[in-house]
């Protein structure tokens, strides 16, 4: 039932388990996901999406089985391990006295690089923000807007793994359709792409494969392309979600 | 290309400084800081001006006793009308801490009658600043500097976690403790900078060279004790407002509650006459001196000062001789009681020490007063400096009375004068 992907994995769990105190939060996870590859973890509150996502940029230590992110263990080295991961919170919260640009060069800073203004102007293009608020202090910038300013940092982390916490939860339809669309250039540039969600839809449309998480472990998954219908899907993971 | 560790400092400098509070509260220390400056600064002129301005009115005053009081010859006469003066000058840092400057004398006029009465009679000199002390730039840092450590600080990692940045944050950051590091540096850098920087205007204009250093190491590591405690607050998890308030709290417990207590407890352990009473012994003493026989008065002053045993003894009804051997026999009467009054107060002041070691404000009090000689020693040793000089000028004027030679006007030159050199005003 749990495929893998048959190019090299980026991102890779195995037997992961979590527990906090009595509670079992992750139970035997096992996933890969490879370079160039759209993976989407689907599950409902509590499932364990957001934890793995923790693991992954080493902020939570696993009881037991591994993890590695483009070859390096985020639980021995969890500061090299982030610096191969683009991450996007759920709720992303910005710097709001600072402009667009100033907080793209303040985060970028902290990962060690420093963009020019072209380079920062191509990925914020890419993310769909207006020019013309650029320049503007993002404490009044609704949240497709500081979302797609998160996006452009990521757009120019270029590493070789972008995690994302519902990224389409509060974007209208089309800035949905605009973010798949970037999702899809930055599988084409082979970045292996993890993404935790509600939105079945957006699932569908862009990821390579989906994962239905229940109870710390993948109990189904699918793939899109073999031509699975969406109300079946929405079954499935009522389902998951249900177990 | 990356941004380098300069172009990292410069973003968080810029990302702080956008904060509405951020430069408000640096320019209010800065302000607060050379307020206390120069508060210092101009006790310190005004006490210099003082000693200066003593010089000219205390020669005028020795011609005027050489004109009048001793125009007969009269040792005792003499003796009995001049004012010798003493002084203690500043210190060049003695405008950061004014310590006991406030409370004590830096001015005494002596004469060779007894001496307690006259050093501790100036004890309750400037009372009422006794109790809140001076604003000086010791305050600033010991009392208020704190509260501004933990105004920037105290919610570090708190203020990201509440804005919920801290993920991403955590994400990008190629070292999560070498970020909190560079903040927390940042910003206490920047108070250290506010506070120290008028502190270094103000060492330059009172030339107080070097030591100044000392000063500032001190305010380093004080700064780093509260930048730590911030550090501690963000460890435990706390949210801003619970951080805002144990942090408060473990200033007024540090700067104020166990200082206070730790007061009582020293001054109720180690109990210690008013040396207002040591006055009132050895004026007691010295009038009790009046009825009593004079052979005997003499005898007791004779075992004390053998040098004089062997000179013509008095007879008749009053003799400047035995009026100057019993206000010595005061002060030797009180002797022991000085010297337990001394002794206690050097007992407290080791205790406070003591506590400085475990309470940093007060560690900080006390490091600062003794590099600026405006402590305890500094006072003892000044009392000390008078004892020496009073006894040059009692045995000066014992010369004459002892031996029953004439003061003339030209004698008044030859009295020993007081060691120290003015300050320059």
């Amino acid at each position: 039932m749990i495929s893998e992907s048959s190019s090299p994995a980026v991102i890779a769990l195995s037997g992961l388990t979590l527990r906090r105190g009595t509670r079992t939060v992750l139970a035997d996870l096992t996933l890969q996901v490879a370079a160039g590859e759209i993976y989407a973890l689907l599950g409902g509150n509590g499932a364990g999406k957001s934890t793995t996502l923790s693991v992954l940029l080493g902020f939570l230590r696993p009881d037991g089985g591994t993890v590695t992110v483009a070859g390096t263990d985020p639980v021995t080295a969890p500061d090299a391990a982030r610096r191969q991961i683009a991450f996007l919170p759920e709720s992303v919260a910005l710097y709001d006295q600072l402009s667009a640009y100033e907080n793209i060069a303040y985060f970028m800073a902290l990962t060690g690089h420093e963009p020019t203004r072209g380079a920062m102007d191509g990925a914020l293009d890419a993310a769909g923000l207006q020019a013309e608020a650029r320049t503007r202090r993002v404490g009044g910038y609704s949240k497709g807007m500081r979302q797609k300013v998160a996006i452009a940092m990521a757009v120019l982390r270029d590493v070789p793994v972008l995690l994302l916490d519902e990224p389409t939860s509060g974007l209208d339809p089309r800035a949905t359709a605009d973010f798949n669309a970037l999702l899809g250039r930055l599988k084409a540039r082979g970045t292996a792409i993890l993404m935790v969600t509600h939105d079945l839809l957006g699932a569908a449309d862009c990821a390579d494969r989906i994962g239905f998480l229940a109870e710390g472990r993948i109990v189904d998954e699918v793939r899109p392309a073999d031509g699975i219908d969406v109300l079946a899907l929405h079954h499935r993971y009522g389902e998951a979600a249900a177990a | 290309m990356g941004p380098g560790v300069i172009g990292l400092w410069r973003h968080e400098l810029r990302l702080f400084l956008r904060q509405p509070m951020a430069l408000p509260l640096l320019l209010l220390v800065v302000l607060l800081s050379a307020g206390s400056v120069w508060a210092g600064l101009a006790e310190v002129a005004h006490q210099r001006e003082v000693i200066a301005r003593i010089q000219p009115q205390q020669a005028a005053d020795v011609a005027a006793v050489a004109a009048s009081a001793a125009a007969d010859g009269d040792p005792g006469n003499a003796a009995y009308y001049t004012h010798h003066v003493t002084w203690d000058p500043p210190s060049d840092l003695a405008f950061i801490a004014l310590g006991q400057r406030d409370v004590a004398p830096f001015v005494l006029r002596v004469r060779a009658l007894a001496l307690e009465g006259q050093i501790n009679e100036s004890e309750t000199y400037n009372a009422e600043l006794a109790l809140p002390g001076r604003f000086d730039w010791a305050f600033v840092l010991t009392y208020l500097a704190p509260l501004f450590a933990i105004a920037l600080l105290h919610d570090l990692v708190a203020s990201e976690r509440e804005a919920g940045r801290l993920a991403l944050l955590g994400a990008m950051a190629r070292s999560r403790r070498g970020l909190w590091a560079r903040r927390a540096l940042l910003r206490s850098g920047l108070l250290f900078a506010a506070l120290t920087l008028p502190l270094i205007v103000g060492g330059l204009i009172a030339n107080s060279g070097w030591a100044l250093l000392g000063v500032i190491g001190l305010a380093a590591a004080y700064l780093a004790f509260w930048t730590l405690a911030c550090l501690a607050a963000a460890w435990l998890r706390l949210g801003s407002v619970s951080a805002a308030a144990a942090l408060a709290a473990v200033w007024l417990i540090v700067t104020l509650v166990l200082p206070g207590l730790a007061l009582v407890a020293i001054n109720a352990a180690i109990p210690v006459r008013q040396g207002v009473e040591l006055t009132l012994a050895q004026r007691e003493a010295v009038h009790g001196g009046w009825d009593k026989p004079k052979p005997a008065t003499m005898a007791a002053f004779f075992r004390a000062e053998p040098a004089w045993r062997n000179t013509a003894p008095v007879r008749g009804g009053f003799h400047w001789k035995w009026y100057y051997a019993f206000q010595h026999l005061g002060d030797l009467s009180v002797a022991e009681p000085v010297r337990a009054y001394r002794a206690g107060l050097e007992r407290r002041d080791a205790l406070t020490r003591q506590v400085g070691y475990v309470l940093p404000p007060v560690g900080l009090q006390l490091a600062l007063h003794r590099l600026a000689r405006t402590d305890l020693q500094a006072q003892l040793a000044y009392q000390d400096r008078i004892r020496a000089y009073h006894a040059q000028l009692r045995r000066f004027y014992y010369g004459y009375l002892f031996t029953d030679r004439p003061f003339q006007a030209a004698d008044f030159a030859r009295a020993p004068r007081w060691p120290e050199p003015p300050p320059q005003p």
